[in-house]
């Protein structure tokens, strides 16, 4: 049956209100793009069959609301999440500045196992707006900050023109399977040591 | 060993909380749950075959918190899909809802589809979880179905419970077996012979008018007892369906992983285009401009007293009931098996279990003040009498069983042995009692 199951790779998205999240995924999943912002409201998501190594895999991307912490919805999507990308708006500085609050955020919702080597990928969007003439965070300042954070993969996208979208997502998919897989040879050894007395009571009462 | 399993403390608040409807519509027994505002279109939650109503009670706290109206049904003692079908449309007309979003999990899913494809107008979306299209696997693993009817009900019970993975679980999918069973226990023979006929009874779902875009599905993708074909089946005919799987969570993710679901179905709501009204005129999903200030209202409501919404009373005696429930919440913390002695619990293990509690006498009396101003919130003031009957009812159900056990054992025992070890055999490999069988 393992052969069978295909792997459910989840992803979130965070950042600040604005910087193009649900963009990036409909570009993404659904290859569109619209100029028109219509802010999130707490949080959705999108799924996509993915193909690597001629193994099919779901990734179930969690596009999440930037303006207010979406308590609305709770903080549900965060659970058994395999890889967090953090946008941020390349012509707005304070969308820079917030990365490291939304990684802490992360970090503290979704408790992953192993937080020093959680997967995160960055996205700096909007490249493409106004010939790049408007842009206030260097490449470079990107850069230095993802590697003082344990080399976080990062990218320069445009979610309007699809500018490295796809590749940022493979990125993403690749790390998140990683992380899956991890996961997986993490958590037996948790359940027989909690689970198994418990449920041998309750199970087995035939 | 049964009495080791103690009602977990919200599940006492529970049914502190939410009333237990029972009204028959013809020959027909419906026990059901609704809370949530009356104006909002209901979630129906139709469980599968080792369910009750009563399974869904985390979604039912947390989305009438929201301002969803759920509703929560055991599966009627019916013998055929077309009663199914009827039963179910004279059901909503009983309680006058017209229009109706289904949740479904394995036989509950399977019935909501069959429902959908024959009553297409009255049903305006579908929430599929780990269920199927057609009955005949399960026939097929179920040679002995003709004698369903015949069956004593501890075999019944055997053959449901088997069907339940065994094994190291992790705690929070453990405590979902541990509930489901616990409510297995409270389903009489009838109940348990109708659901394994409608499962084993040859049906398939045909075309539904619904779209694809009204459809979510909802797995969980690490195991449960419905085969990964059956459920691929289900995604492959509804392409255009949603798909929000969960990456775990077993047979009964509502209850091990229940924020997810409920934030799947509060997602398929939003998307179906159901509003939730935490108050009245207070809020609008769908409003795209007010986001942030709105969803900071929604969150304020969720802290309230969810029977706020349905009160009659005046402010000051809603202060007073809400401090009566607070008062009897406090229990709920030590799981000492004391929501048996509810008034509208008719668990039969419950009530055994309290026998065994030396104060329940006193205990009960505390208890039944506040389930009742919990009801005159509801506007629904249940006589006492229903309680009487309800132990009266348990015993009976008792008795019937021991008198039942005896006459068919000896016939039946043997045979069905014979075809359950084939089963054990086909479906379930880790299972270590089979010597007792």
């Amino acid at each position: 049956m393992p052969a069978r199951r295909r792997t459910l790779l989840k992803v979130i998205i965070l950042g600040d209100s604005g910087v193009g999240k649900t963009s990036l995924m409909n570009q993404y999943v659904n290859k569109k793009f619209s100029n028109q912002y219509k802010a999130t409201i707490g949080a959705d998501f999108l799924t996509k069959e993915v193909q690597f190594e001629d193994r099919l895999f779901t990734l179930q991307i969690w596009d999440t609301a930037g303006q207010e912490r979406f308590q609305s919805l709770g903080v549900a999507f965060y659970r058994g999440a395999d890889c967090c990308v953090l946008v941020y708006d390349v012509n707005v500085a304070k969308s820079f500045e917030n990365l490291n609050n939304w990684r802490e955020e992360f970090l503290i919702q979704a408790s992953p196992s192993d937080p020093d080597n959680f997967p995160f990928v960055v996205l700096g969007n909007k490249v493409d707006v106004d010939g790049g003439n408007s842009r206030v965070v260097s490449e470079k300042k990107a850069r230095a900050w993802c590697a003082s954070k344990g080399n976080i993969p990062y990218f320069e996208t445009s979610a309007k023109e699809g500018l490295n979208v796809e590749e940022a997502f493979q990125v993403i998919a690749k790390n998140a399977l990683k992380s899956e897989e991890e996961e997986e040879i993490y958590l037996p050894d948790t359940i027989d040591v909690t689970g198994g007395s418990q449920q041998r009571s309750s199970g087995c009462e035939c | 060993m049964k009495g080791v399993f103690s009602a977990p403390g919200d599940y006492i608040h529970f049914k502190s909380q939410v009333p237990l409807h029972k009204i028959s519509i013809g020959s027909r027994q419906w026990r059901y749950y609704e809370f949530g505002p009356k104006v909002v279109p209901p979630l129906i939650c139709l469980p599968g075959t080792p369910g009750t109503a009563d399974v869904y009670y985390k979604q039912i706290m947390s989305l009438s918190n929201k301002g969803y109206r759920v509703i929560s049904v055991d599966i009627p003692r019916v013998w055929n899909h077309h009663e199914w079908i009827q039963a179910f449309e004279k059901f909503l007309d009983a309680i006058d809802v017209h229009h109706v979003h289904l949740y479904g999990t394995s036989l509950g899913g399977f019935l909501a589809q069959l429902f959908a494809q024959h009553r297409p107008r009255r049903v305006r979306s579908l929430i599929l979880s780990n269920t199927f299209l057609d009955t005949q696997s399960f026939s097929a693993s179920m040679p002995w179905a003709p004698v369903v009817s015949w069956t004593p009900s501890f075999l019944l019970k055997r053959y449901v419970l088997i069907g339940i993975r065994d094994g190291p679980h992790e705690p929070f999918i453990a405590d979902s077996v541990d509930f489901v069973v616990s409510q297995v226990e409270t389903l009489s023979r009838e109940d348990l012979a109708s659901r394994l006929t409608l499962t084993s009874g040859a049906a398939s779902i045909g075309p539904l008018l619904l779209s694809d875009t009204f459809i979510t599905i909802m797995d969980t993708n690490d195991y449960c007892a419905i085969p990964r074909e059956l459920k691929d089946q289900v995604s492959e005919k509804y392409p255009g369906a949603r798909r929000a799987s969960l990456k775990s969570g077993g047979d009964f993710p509502f209850l091990s992983r229940p924020d997810e679901v409920n934030l799947h179905l509060q997602l398929h709501l939003r998307r179906v285009g159901v509003e939730a009204k935490p108050d009245i005129g207070l809020q609008n999903p769908r409003d795209s401009s007010g986001g942030g200030s709105s969803d900071k209202n929604k969150e304020k409501e969720d802290s309230d007293d969810p029977a706020k919404d349905q009160s009659k009373g005046s402010p000051s005696r809603d202060a007073k009931n809400k401090e009566k429930e607070g008062a009897n919440n406090d229990p709920s913390n030590d799981n000492s098996g004391e929501g048996s002695s509810n008034p509208t619990s008719e668990d039969p293990i419950h009530l055994a279990a309290s026998d065994n509690d030396g104060n329940d006498g006193s205990k009960k009396v505390n208890e039944e003040i506040p389930k009742n101003t919990a009801s005159l919130i509801c506007g629904q003031l249940k006589p006492m009498l229903l309680d009487i009957r309800v132990v009266m009812e348990t015993q009976l159900i008792l008795a019937t069983q021991a008198v039942e056990l005896t006459q068919s054992y000896s016939v039946l025992y043997l045979l069905l042995s014979l075809y359950l070890g084939n089963l054990y055999n086909t479906q379930c490999h880790s299972l270590n009692c089979r010597q007792t069988v």
